[in-house]
């Protein structure tokens, strides 16, 4: 990839910078910040997941080559190091995942925009867990209460909505960047009086806002969390 | 069972942060001859004896663990610019913007793997710690300054280890804010 | 005072440390089934007593209506309680499988109800299948990975042949190695070796 530019001169820093931030390991590192961040699941990147997956698989291949064919140990144990660091980029994307998937999975099943943020497997996973939950819950506590309180979603038979499922906080803080100038953003939350007034951010700096009203460009790929 | 916030699911551990760190490219000066590097996480080299190369953090700490090479400090880890930088955030309440967002574990970093390598190591550390000291406290004097009617922050060159306090303290904030009499009212 | 009883068994599962487990208290938890049951009849026997009086029991707003919406509004505190603790300890009996793994020492699974131990085997079971799947163990690898060679010095003399996982070395006092962590770690926590930075 980088191995025309750097024939002739050293390439900038900039170049390096965008260089590196369309390898996919770049990419996944992204989304593992902003799922890392965001308050509730977001859009699973099957395609990029995917890519990752093909490439790490690749490289296991190569390593293994290069360690029986006697290649040199340090290049050797380089190329492990940078296969271990893609591991545990991608491990560590798909936990948070399923820790948000496990602690809102009521929430998550109630909502077909949300559910179909999941990717196949963690729909199955998703599905599963519930069932195990809810029967626990049934078992424990729920079938031993009087008929009238036993539903997992509501207090009662009377609540007219479900008030026993816990939901992500969207109105929580959190810390992101834009890439490009954006105005005419909405807030969502926050006193009456200050709902009218619309935002505007600048590229590249951090700010702190109520994740509700930046939720559509979150989605959109505009801005990052951080 | 009402949502709660989980600071511990959406803060990055100080580990996560020198990770994050760790891509972070430097220069290296390598004094071995070795071919390209065709990693997943891009290419590297090749690499010729006393000549610069630039790779990311965590592979010039290892081949420099190794003996390979020396990496040169980035720029701002003079004692001249730092000095320059510890006025500036004395001298204001704004934060500088001089130092990238990843100063923290950097200089770590390098302190940890290439001390020999940066001069005067140890006024650069001393610089870099009250920096941090000086900057730590105005992010707090700020915050205090931050209430249930905030509602959004605009906060310039802010650093990554800087952000993990704002989060903690305006989760706690927030809180507060939740069971505001707008809440009471319903 | 009505709800007493299901505060303190929320208490007592704050009172020990966060990720912590305290013993599943079935005798606690079943005083608190049993005042739920008991707002339940009292509750009943107030609408009967409405009807018998030919009120409207949904319009009504006598003595015996608020004391209807009491019992009712205090069975709901109840069940949240009930609810918070299983569903908490659910939480806590999950992030065990991550930390432990799926067989646990027996002073924990002591804490554990008979239902909870049934819900922990089926919660390891559907993780095992998510993995499988996507064909990588996500239980390891919790913190970012590290050089895995450190560099060493020999601070006693250790001796010649020391077979290691990837080669033999030969061990003098103040000699200076590059070994794998995992072979250096025995040495430095008897005090053979320092691992050495900068």
């Amino acid at each position: 990839m980088a191995s025309s530019s750097m024939e002739g001169s050293m390439p900038t820093m900039d170049e390096y910078e965008a260089l590196l931030s369309t390898t996919d390991v770049e990419l996944l590192k992204r989304a593992w910040r902003s799922e890392k961040a965001a308050p509730e699941i977001l859009r699973y990147d099957f395609d990029l997941v995917g890519r990752v997956t093909e490439q790490l698989q690749l490289m296991e291949e190569t390593v293994d080559e290069k360690s029986t064919s006697g290649a040199d140990p340090l290049s050797l144990s380089l190329y492990q190091m940078d296969l271990d660091r893609t591991l545990f980029l991608l491990r560590s994307y798909l936990r948070i995942r399923i820790q948000k998937i496990e602690k809102y999975m009521f929430h998550i099943r109630k909502s077909d925009e949300l559910w179909n943020r999941l990717s196949k497997g963690e729909k199955d996973f998703a599905s599963r867990c519930i069932d195990d939950l809810k029967h626990h819950l049934e078992e424990s506590v729920l079938s031993k209460l009087p008929e009238n309180y036993q539903s997992v979603e509501k207090q009662s038979v009377i609540s007219e909505e479900d008030d026993m499922v816990p939901e992500p906080r969207l109105d929580t803080f959190v810390l992101c960047r834009s890439k490009e100038y954006l105005s005419g953003i909405q807030l969502e939350d926050g006193p009456v009086e200050d709902r009218s007034k619309l935002f505007e951010m600048e590229p590249g700096v951090l700010y702190f806002i109520c994740y509700k009203s930046i939720k559509p460009l979150v989605e959109s790929g505009k801005i990052d969390l951080l | 069972m009402a949502g709660q916030s989980d600071p511990e699911l959406s803060l990055f551990s100080a580990e996560e942060l020198e990770f994050i760190a760790e891509d972070e490219i430097v220069d290296i000066v390598p004094n071995l001859k070795m071919g390209p590097l065709n990693f997943i996480s891009g290419d590297f080299g090749p690499f010729i004896p006393q000549i610069v190369a630039q790779v990311p953090l965590w592979l010039a700490v290892a081949l420099k663990k190794r003996g390979k090479c020396s990496i040169c400090p980035p720029q701002w880890m003079s004692v001249e610019k730092l000095t320059q930088v510890l006025e500036a955030e004395r001298n204001s309440q704004e934060m500088s913007e001089q130092l990238p967002f990843h100063y923290v574990e950097i200089s770590r970093l390098l302190f940890d793997h290439a001390n020999d390598d940066i001069s005067d190591a140890y006024m650069v550390r001393s610089l870099i710690e009250d920096i941090r000291d000086v900057r730590f406290h105005k992010v707090e004097t700020d915050l205090e300054a931050f209430n249930g009617r905030t509602i959004a922050v605009k906060i310039k060159n802010l650093s990554a280890m800087e952000v993990n306090i704002v989060i903690s303290v305006l989760s706690n904030v927030h809180f507060h804010y939740i069971i505001s009499p707008r809440q009471l009212r319903r | 005072m009505y709800g007493r009883k299901a505060c303190e068994l929320v208490k007592e599962f704050a009172s020990v440390g966060k990720g912590q487990l305290t013993q599943y208290n079935s005798d606690l938890f079943e005083q608190v089934v049993a005042e739920c049951s008991q707002h339940h009849l009292e509750l009943q026997s107030l609408i009967r007593k409405m009807q018998e009086e030919g009120l409207d029991v949904q319009t009504a707003r006598n003595a015996d209506h608020y004391g209807a919406l009491i019992h009712h509004l205090s069975l709901v505190r109840n069940k949240r309680c009930l609810m918070a603790y299983v569903n908490n300890r659910a939480e806590i009996i999950r992030s065990l499988l991550w930390k432990i793994g799926s067989v646990l020492p027996k002073e924990i699974e002591e804490k554990f109800s008979h239902t909870e131990e049934e819900y922990f085997n089926k919660y390891s079971g559907e993780l095992k299948k998510y993995m499988s799947k996507m064909e990588l163990d996500l239980t390891v690898d919790m913190v970012p990975p590290k050089d895995p060679y450190i560099k060493v010095r020999v601070l006693d003399d250790i001796g010649d042949g020391i077979v290691l996982s990837d080669k033999t070395a030969n061990f003098a006092r103040h000699s200076i190695h590059f070994l794998k962590r995992t072979d250096a770690e025995q040495f430095i926590s008897r005090g053979l070796m320092e691992e050495l930075t900068g």
